[in-house]
């Protein structure tokens, strides 16, 4: 356990500092060290690259990854159902009609409208779910079905949208839903980071009751849980905690699918194990999207969004296939 | 998890059989006024003329070319979206589980905009073809990296190997139409889900499918039942999982692949319609596989109705209608109709 976290921590600063060094214009190692350390001979242009230009990307991604790997797992657990991502109370439907009207009905809108639209649809779009879920308590199954409808409804308002609206707001709308962090800064990284403390501090204290719920409601009940409490204190959680990721930086799927898996994969199913694990492998993958992203074909940046999907999917179909013999 | 216990138990098959019946004449009725219906409004006596003598008359002409295609592909594709969303539901034993989930949707659509962005637009009927292959060749390699996986022995590789698929297709496609924005013209209307401007001649193409498709359903619909317990108690019954999963991944290719390609990627029938079934008439597949056949049907021609007299707009995606005319009753049905169960 405590190897995996070493090493997991070992690869995301590589991939932190690869981030750092890589890009349109690519720094040594020494290069990047002095900058960063204020060693050496005082370069302003590489500095001016490492802390303005890449430093707040790569942290906003790592921050994104961190959340959207704890909502992933969470998610996860009280829904106990290996499809169940944060998208299934609706949030990346509600975020992504808001942000599409955002776009294609408003006339330049102005700075931060975007990201509000994106929160708050996300978090429309949940406390709805939970509350027509809500009949003298909630169960998991009923929550998945009436996050199924509401999505539908929400979705067929972004497709219409993106049917009718003008091409070229269609074109903005889609790379915004893609997920890309190149619109980063100092600021947003630490609104993003202070955000995150309590929410993430609050999943790794619940970790016990998370793994209570996932025996199933009647065992955690009988273990002396108040289930439906537990249930919807971790659904605001998984609200707060993708809500704000899809605010800063668009629609990355796939991350709080896959994240989850891979740690149980490597972990087992302890939630104490399960969070840190998810969280690290979660920022691993967004950070080394974006890095990719950047470097494949420049000057050309392909979201994280995306990257995350044509390398996270072989990656992970690699881990499935390797481990065949191994029937956990 | 699959909404076993959710549907009422009391209803005999005799019961049953009048709803089927009901349901039936409802789907023939609903499909004669969307012919009837328009901005030329036909009486049915044209109709039945028009399809038995052909005078080739400009009525004639508008109902064998325009509202009768435009009909018979939004049946074809609700009928057989709906079975495959069953099917796929038991198999998988998961709620959550749709046609797309072994890769249809995403398969279909990365064929269509690659033959688009590599061709123009203008390649017609060809369409229905890329999009049929490319739902088929997805669904193999999802099937196969399913029973490959260290969990290829539950439906938990199934069902992983389809997000991993689906997420890498979409990923290519996405990147595709961000880049290109002539193509992302011509294909967002496709990818809404549209029955507007089919020809006979597409519906004819894809018909054998959805045939074949809903007939071997039909007959499976016991070994449905047994799937749908899951993978241990169906081994338990004597059931081989393995060879009854791969055949309904071979139904759902012929439904489901029909469908996409007639009529673009629908999400919502998949998906809603089995439950609404199960909700409604309890959890045999002998029986949920007609209903979900009607069902699905009819829902798909009436909100392609709704679509063009509401909205009055010929090329109105029927994708959008089926959510705005289905999701409602699917909300209510879900509150209403699930009760104390975990």
């Amino acid at each position: 356990m405590i190897r995996l976290i070493v090493s997991l921590t070992l690869l995301l600063a590589v991939l932190v500092a690869a981030s750092l060094a890589f890009g349109d214009v690519s720094l040594t190692w020494r290069e990047l060290f002095d900058a960063l350390a204020g060693t050496g001979e005082p370069d302003p242009q590489s500095a001016m690259i490492v802390f303005d230009l890449r430093l707040p990307r790569v942290l906003l991604a790592l921050l994104v990854g961190v959340a959207l790997a704890t909502a992933g797992t969470i998610t996860l657990a009280i829904m106990r159902n290996p499809l169940a991502e944060p998208g299934v109370l609706g949030i990346n439907s509600g975020a992504a009609a808001a942000a599409m009207a955002v776009i294609v009905l408003v006339q330049d809108p102005p700075v931060g409208l975007l990201q509000a639209a994106g929160f708050l649809g996300a978090a429309t779009m949940a406390l709805a779910v939970y509350a027509l879920a809500w009949r003298s308590g909630t169960s998991s199954l009923r929550i998945i079905l009436i996050g199924i409808g509401l999505s539908a409804l929400a979705t067929a308002f972004t497709t219409l949208l993106s049917a009718f609206g003008d091409i070229g707001d269609v074109q903005r709308a889609m790379i915004w839903l893609a997920g890309s962090v190149y619109d980063a800064s100092m600021v947003k990284v630490r609104l993003l980071a202070l955000w995150l403390i309590v929410p993430v501090a609050l999943a790794l204290v619940f970790a016990r009751e998370l793994d209570l719920i996932r025996f199933g409601d009647l065992s955690a009940r009988s273990l002396g849980q108040p289930v439906d409490l537990v249930r919807g204190l971790m659904i605001v959680l998984v609200t707060v905690l993708s809500g704000a990721a899809v605010a800063a930086c668009g629609l990355i799927g796939f991350v709080g699918l896959i994240a989850p898996h891979m740690a149980r994969r490597l972990v087992g199913g302890a939630h104490a194990r399960l969070l840190p694990v998810a969280a690290l492998i979660g920022a691993c993958l967004v950070v080394a999207a974006d890095l990719a992203g950047r470097i494949i074909l420049p000057p050309v940046q392909l979201p994280a969004g995306i990257v995350t999907g044509l390398l996270g999917a072989p990656f992970f179909a690699y881990l499935l296939w390797i481990r065949r013999h191994d029937h956990r | 998890m699959t909404g076993r216990r959710t549907g009422r138990l009391a209803m005999t098959n005799g019961a049953r059989m009048a709803t089927l019946l009901v349901l039936f004449c409802l789907l023939v009725v609903a499909a004669m006024s969307a012919t009837a219906i328009g901005t030329v409004t036909m009486p049915f006596s044209r109709i039945a003329a028009a399809i038995f003598q052909f005078d080739g008359s400009r009525d004639h002409l508008l109902i064998m070319t325009i509202r009768l295609p435009r009909v018979i592909a939004a049946v074809l594709a609700g009928g057989a979206l709906a079975v495959a969303g069953a099917i796929m539901q038991a198999v998988t034993n998961n709620p959550l589980a749709s046609p797309d989930l072994v890769g249809i949707n995403a398969g279909a659509a990365f064929a269509v905009v690659t033959v688009m962005t590599l061709f123009g637009e203008g390649v017609g009927d060809i369409y229905v073809w890329f999009s049929f292959v490319g739902a088929a060749i997805a669904a193999l390699v999802v099937y196969a990296l399913g029973s490959l996986g260290s969990v290829g022995h539950s439906p938990l590789g199934l069902v992983l190997a389809g997000v991993i698929v689906g997420t890498f297709l979409t990923s290519l496609t996405t990147a595709m139409l961000i880049f290109d924005q002539s193509t992302l013209d011509a294909v967002r209307l496709w990818t809404a889900g549209s029955v507007t401007g089919r020809t006979m001649a597409q519906a004819r193409t894809v018909v054998p499918f959805i045939v074949v498709g809903l007939v071997a359903a039909l007959l499976l619909g016991r070994h449905l039942t047994t799937l749908s317990l899951g993978a241990d108690a169906s081994r338990s019954l004597g059931q081989n999982p393995v060879v009854w999963r791969g055949a309904s991944v071979a139904i759902v290719i012929l439904l489901a692949g029909g469908a996409v390609a007639l009529a673009g990627p629908i999400g919502f029938v998949g998906l809603v319609v089995p439950h609404i079934v199960r909700m409604c008439i309890g959890v045999d597949y002998r029986w949920v596989i007609p209903f979900a056949a009607l069902g699905g049907a009819l829902l798909v021609v009436i909100a392609d109705m709704v679509g063009r007299l509401v909205f009055g707009s010929q090329s109105f995606p029927v994708g959008v209608t089926i959510a705005l005319v289905g999701a409602p009753f699917f909300l209510h049905l879900a509150r209403t109709r699930l009760k104390g169960e975990t």
